[in-house]
């Protein structure tokens, strides 16, 4: 929306009368759920998020990651308007978290980190209240905390105190609380951290059930959560986004994309030779020599290439003996490593 | 399931809807944890103690009523100062504590209808505490009938009481407890310990309370009607003899006003410039 206003007054200012770029502008800011703009956050001396611009799409789940304080709690708290930016601007389904920030909240579902909840209430009447606050009122509350209370399982603890919940059931009540109203956006801080291995499985199925009509944003440390569920991921560190794209675009443009590992017997030189010769490859790395006569190399090549028929073809034109060649199928950890690396 | 549940949800957009949501939620936490309570009792223990003080001061000076000798008395004093504090200082420090306020402030909530819902629900509490002031004319014509009854007409056995005291009596500790109530919000904003706030609570309410005093310490000097006008201790003297005057009103609501737009300020200045 303020890229429109924007617009709108630098035509004015130019006497210009740009009506289609204004409008498309217009259409998309509404298409994207999430639009982030040059967002900045400094806390003191310390810069947690320098200059973080995104935007996410509807239906998309999104997978925040990033190491220890590298900024992902403090982005996600400035979209919900909780903390304020120190410089930037963020809008969610179209409202500007500054500007219009409870109608802004109106379309968000939030989850905290270690969720925070009234001790002294029960869960029926927490939920109770959590719907209340987002304006729901009449029959639709009981019905909405019905509702989330089936989807989060939390049937056997509706009357409990939640002082007396378990860390897994406390996280399902702030996911209900966060599913209260059926919002539009979701932002889950850490939803499966303290988890075990089950019930994490669970939140995994839900939040993949939620995606069908809403917008999810989650940060987590596990990398293979992010791999499963999610279409989009952004890589933030000290502050910086490093990376903003789906999963398997990001793996393959990996440096370790197109490694090849092979062990074979024979004349070492002359294999190095002529693997070094073939386009593709950049470097063979000599690995220690294993026992038995047999070399171990590794061929680094372009990302995206596949060296394997070649690699095979050399060394069977000498009939040197082979007995392992593999591919390395890069991760998300591979990428995860290669972005926030220290050196 | 998912498209049935959201055609049928009916959202409002009332701002009083969501101020009665959260007032709602303060005032049960009050009546449903020990807490309130331990308030509770400790205050009708404290009123049935310094009832009996005043009776006693009574049999040896009659002429007021018996709400001046309840209300011009130092154990009224040591109660009064400690339940502000004690009703407060939960409010804003225990949901900064506990993080709460996150979730507050991420749902559609302005911080005013957070203050104001403490505030509201904190007042009612205090009003409870005084309600079995009201039964004080009751008591006091039972008291009299019995005497009667026993010894016979004798207007110096008689407990006093007019209409006018009573209601004075009420009114002033109403008012200047929306003042006090609201200081005590104020201080629980600043701070995310409830012991620094009630604490800090209580050194304003003595630092306020000895500020009336002042004259009487310095004798009349030229800025002394200033601490005559916000003497707690005067007012209280002057409404529980039936003498209503509109001056405190008007001060009490102004300074609770203030307080709570400066707690409004607090609470966003703290998650501002955190």
């Amino acid at each position: 929306m303020r890229n429109a206003e924007f617009s709108a007054s630098v035509c004015q200012q130019t006497r210009i009368r740009l009506k289609w770029p204004e409008k498309l502008l217009k259409c998309l800011a509404l298409m994207s759920m999430v639009t982030v703009e040059h967002l900045h956050k400094v806390f003191g001396r310390f810069t947690a998020v320098k200059d973080a611009t995104f935007s996410i799409e509807k239906g998309e789940i999104v997978g925040f990651l990033g190491p220890n304080g590298a900024g992902k709690t403090t982005t996600m708290k400035m979209l919900t308007g909780y903390l304020p930016p120190t410089a930037g601007t963020a809008s969610i389904a179209g409202y500007d978290i500054i500007d219009q920030p409870l109608e802004a909240r109106r379309h968000l579902g939030y989850m905290p980190e270690n969720v925070p909840l009234y001790d002294d209430m029960r869960v029926m009447q927490y939920l109770e209240y959590r719907a209340m606050l987002k304006g729901i009122c009449g029959k639709a509350v009981r019905q909405q905390v019905g509702w989330v209370i089936d989807r989060c399982g939390l049937e056997p603890k509706r009357k409990n105190l939640i002082s007396t919940l378990s860390k897994g059931y406390r996280q399902r009540v702030g996911l209900a609380d966060a599913l209260l109203g059926d919002p539009d956006l979701l932002i889950l801080d850490e939803p499966t951290n303290g988890l075990d291995p089950n019930q994490i499985r669970q939140i995994r199925e839900l939040v993949r059930s939620l995606a069908e009509e809403h917008t999810v944003i989650l940060s987590t440390h596990i990398l293979s959560e992010v791999e499963m569920i999610c279409n989009k991921v952004i890589i933030i560190d000290q502050g910086q986004i490093k990376a903003n794209d789906t999963p398997g675009n990001l793996t393959r443009n990996l440096r370790a994309a197109g490694r090849v590992s092979i062990e074979f017997k024979g004349d070492l030189d002359t294999v190095v030779r002529e693997l070094e010769a073939f386009e593709p490859v950049k470097k063979v790395i000599v690995e220690a020599p294993l026992p038995g006569g047999w070399h171990h190399v590794i061929v680094r090549a372009e990302p995206g290439t596949d060296t394997r028929e070649k690699a095979a073809a050399i060394i069977a034109s000498h009939q040197f003996p082979m007995r392992h060649i593999y591919r390395h199928i890069p991760s998300l950890e591979d990428v995860f490593v290669e972005m926030t690396r220290k050196d | 399931m998912a498209d049935e549940t959201k055609n049928t949800i009916t959202r409002t957009r009332s701002w009083l809807y969501t101020l009665r949501t959260i007032f709602a939620r303060e005032f049960k936490s009050f009546l449903c944890t020990p807490f309130g309570w331990v308030i509770l009792a400790c205050a009708i223990a404290m009123q049935g103690f310094w009832l009996q003080a005043a009776l006693q001061t009574m049999s040896k000076a009659t002429g007021e009523s018996v709400m001046f000798y309840m209300l011009d008395n130092v154990n009224f004093w040591f109660f009064f100062i400690f339940i502000f504090p004690l009703i407060t200082m939960r409010s804003l420090a225990e949901e900064e504590s506990h993080g709460t306020l996150e979730g507050l402030l991420t749902a559609p909530v302005t911080t005013t209808q957070i203050v104001l819902g403490k505030y509201l629900a904190a007042l009612l509490f205090y009003v409870i505490l005084w309600l079995p002031m009201l039964l004080y004319p009751a008591m006091s014509d039972l008291a009299n009938l019995y005497t009667n009854i026993r010894y016979g007409v004798m207007p110096e056995g008689r407990i006093n009481y007019t209409p006018a005291d009573w209601f004075g009596s009420i009114s002033i500790l109403f008012i200047s407890g929306t003042f006090f109530i609201s200081l005590g919000i104020f201080c629980s904003s600043l701070t995310r310990s409830q012991i620094i706030a009630g604490i800090v609570c209580t050194c304003a309410i003595i630092i306020y309370y000895f500020m009336g005093r002042v004259p009487e310490l310095w004798g009349e000097f030229p800025a002394a009607p200033a601490f005559h006008y916000m003497s707690i201790s005067e007012q209280i003297r002057a409404f529980s003899r039936g003498l209503i005057d509109t001056r405190p009103v008007v001060l009490y609501l102004t300074l609770s006003m203030l307080m709570l737009g400066l707690t409004k300020r607090i609470v966003d200045y703290r998650r501002w410039h955190r």
